[in-house]
């Protein structure tokens, strides 16, 4: 009894990957693989029958209106976030390392503060400020006896960009901090010898700090754009997809249409939004490769 | 003059990013008829503002759900990639490396793409508004970064150290948890704050498996909260600002841990 004992434990170690993958293919791989299924079906959701309808939701996919708008939606947040998230947290980076002024810690913190909170929960938070009339920039306005109002959120057009830009505001601290330590890594002596060699400040930033900050862009964009890509909780809570349908991402057309009864059709969506995602993120890891062997 | 212009630049950029807080203290702390315009700090000081939403939020049982989940969540996270990534960085067979490279492919999945089929299996475990499956459902999500984070750093430790351990008797999984374990500390604190804060904000899965308001997070109360009360800015700020509370507090205590633990992860990336 006791050498079986000692014989289990003596093995333990062999499982240890065990709870992992168990964790993992069951509410990962299974659902994966569940989900080519459900999406040839026309399941409610709820009920316990079926029919398998082939690719009709697919076909419907794209003759839907609703969803095309969907696929723009995400895209021009997934591309252009990133693009601004990154700008902006290199740009904050590079401003606090230079050693020029002290203080720069508060500052950093105040920066990065935001990122940490939920973006649904910060969402609200804005929608008290931006709302028009009842927001608190319009309220200012009428105080002032202004007549003018802040209408982006109501605005089809710029309520999408209105989102972006308190997307960028929350987040920029993180690829900022990611910047900030690729710079920190970068030894002093590799800027002294290209002064020496006579290079200007955008030389310097061209060919040194740039090629050595890769590591640090590469994380960051591909970070960036997977989350982007997969916008959910701040659209929910400033403008729920609104106004009309103008700012509704393909997380949350996938949201409403399992809600409302087509969790076979919105399983599909799921599975064309991943290939809408996974082309950037393929093409935007070559391009981080090839630039990084050009080094 | 470049000194002047840098300091004017940082307080525009502190400015910038507190100001959003400052406004949300402003409404949580007035009345209905104040004006930040008019009254630059809220004299009325309305502390009934933060005693309402409480109540009428349910943040009391909303704030336990998200504790016990995410609590959960994090110890079944940690336990799970410490011992993937031991297997994955020691045991380089063909099988643990399939899995491992099969996990890291995985992150690249947004989660609400598997939300459809995840309520099927969910409901077939009875998991649907309880507090395990949901911990089990979120430490699979950050599982694979995790495991990820443990495999290059496990790697970067001397087996050696393992090895003298069982040969003075201990068998291998109790010399990982004696030995490499403790040695595993800056990982497993990065680990614990950075996948810690996203399964207490998460929302996304959230909606979809704890639809009881017996089961509500402190994300899903907030947005109950608003969908209720949506005209009563000041008791809505109140709302937010309670939620926000504890993961800025967390912030403010392990701000060290939380800036080193971006940049292991930037490092290791």
């Amino acid at each position: 009894m006791k050498t079986g004992k000692k014989r289990v434990s003596d093995n333990l170690h062999r499982f240890m990957f065990l709870p992992a993958t168990v964790l993992f293919f069951i509410f990962f791989i299974i659902p994966l693989c569940q989900g080519i299924g459900v999406s040839l079906t026309d399941w409610n959701g709820f009920s316990d029958e079926w029919n398998f309808i082939g690719l009709e939701n697919f076909i419907r996919f794209f003759q839907d209106e609703r969803a095309i708008n969907a696929i723009k939606t995400t895209l021009v947040f997934g591309l252009v976030s990133p693009v601004l998230l990154n700008i902006f947290g290199l740009l904050l980076a590079i401003f606090f390392d230079s050693k020029t002024i002290r203080g720069t810690t508060l500052a950093r913190t105040a920066v990065y503060m935001p990122s940490i909170i939920s973006p649904l929960i910060m969402g609200y938070l804005w929608t008290l400020i931006l709302s028009p009339q009842t927001g608190v920039i319009d309220e200012i306005f009428q105080h002032f006896g202004l007549s003018f109002s802040f209408d982006w959120m109501g605005d089809t057009q710029k309520a999408l960009w209105l989102i972006i830009i308190v997307n960028v505001w929350q987040f920029a601290g993180g690829p900022m901090m990611i910047y900030l330590a690729g710079l920190q890594s970068i030894p002093a002596d590799l800027y002294e010898a290209a002064k020496m060699d006579g290079a200007n400040a955008f030389q310097l930033f061209r060919n040194v700090t740039w090629p050595l900050l890769y590591p640090a862009a590469r994380i960051n964009i591909f970070t960036n754009i997977i989350g982007s890509m997969a916008v959910f909780d701040i659209i929910m809570s400033i403008t729920g997809g609104g106004p009309g349908y103008a700012t509704e991402s393909l997380s949350i057309y996938i949201y409403r249409q399992s809600f409302n009864g087509f969790a076979g059709y919105a399983t599909a969506v799921a599975i064309i939004m991943f290939i809408i995602i996974a082309i950037p993120i393929a093409v935007s890891m070559r391009w981080m490769k090839n630039k990084e062997a050009d080094v | 003059m470049k000194k002047t212009v840098c300091y004017i630049a940082e307080g525009f950029i502190i400015l910038l990013f507190l100001f959003p807080f400052y406004i949300m203290f402003y409404l949580a702390l007035s009345a209905k008829e104040d004006n930040i315009a008019a009254e630059w700090f809220p004299f009325s000081l309305q502390f009934q503002n933060f005693a309402d939403a409480w109540e009428q939020a349910d943040l009391g049982g909303a704030l336990f759900n998200s504790f016990i989940i995410t609590f959960g969540a994090v110890i079944i996270l940690v336990f799970c990639a410490a011992c993937g990534g031991y297997a994955a960085a020691r045991n380089k067979g063909k099988i643990n490396r399939i899995i491992f490279n099969v996990m890291i492919l995985s992150m690249m999945v947004p989660g609400i793409i598997n939300t459809v089929p995840l309520y099927i299996i969910m409901r077939r475990i009875n998991g649907i508004n309880s507090y395990w499956a949901m911990m089990l459902l979120l430490a699979c999500q950050c599982l694979p970064f995790s495991v990820f984070m443990y495999e290059g750093f496990i790697r970067s430790i001397e087996p050696a150290l393992e090895e003298a351990a069982v040969i003075d008797g201990c068998t291998r999984f109790s010399a990982f948890w004696k030995i490499v374990f403790p040695l595993l500390k800056p990982i497993t604190v990065t680990i614990i704050i950075m996948q810690g804060v996203g399964i207490w904000n998460n929302y996304a899965q959230a909606v979809f498996f704890l639809q009881n308001q017996n089961y509500h997070t402190i994300p899903l109360a907030v947005s109950t909260f608003f969908q209720a009360y949506g005209a009563d800015y000041n008791l809505l700020a109140a709302g937010v600002m309670i939620g926000m509370a504890p993961i800025v507090i967390i912030f403010i205590l392990f701000q060290k841990q939380f800036v080193k633990g971006l940049s292991t992860g930037a490092v290791k990336g």
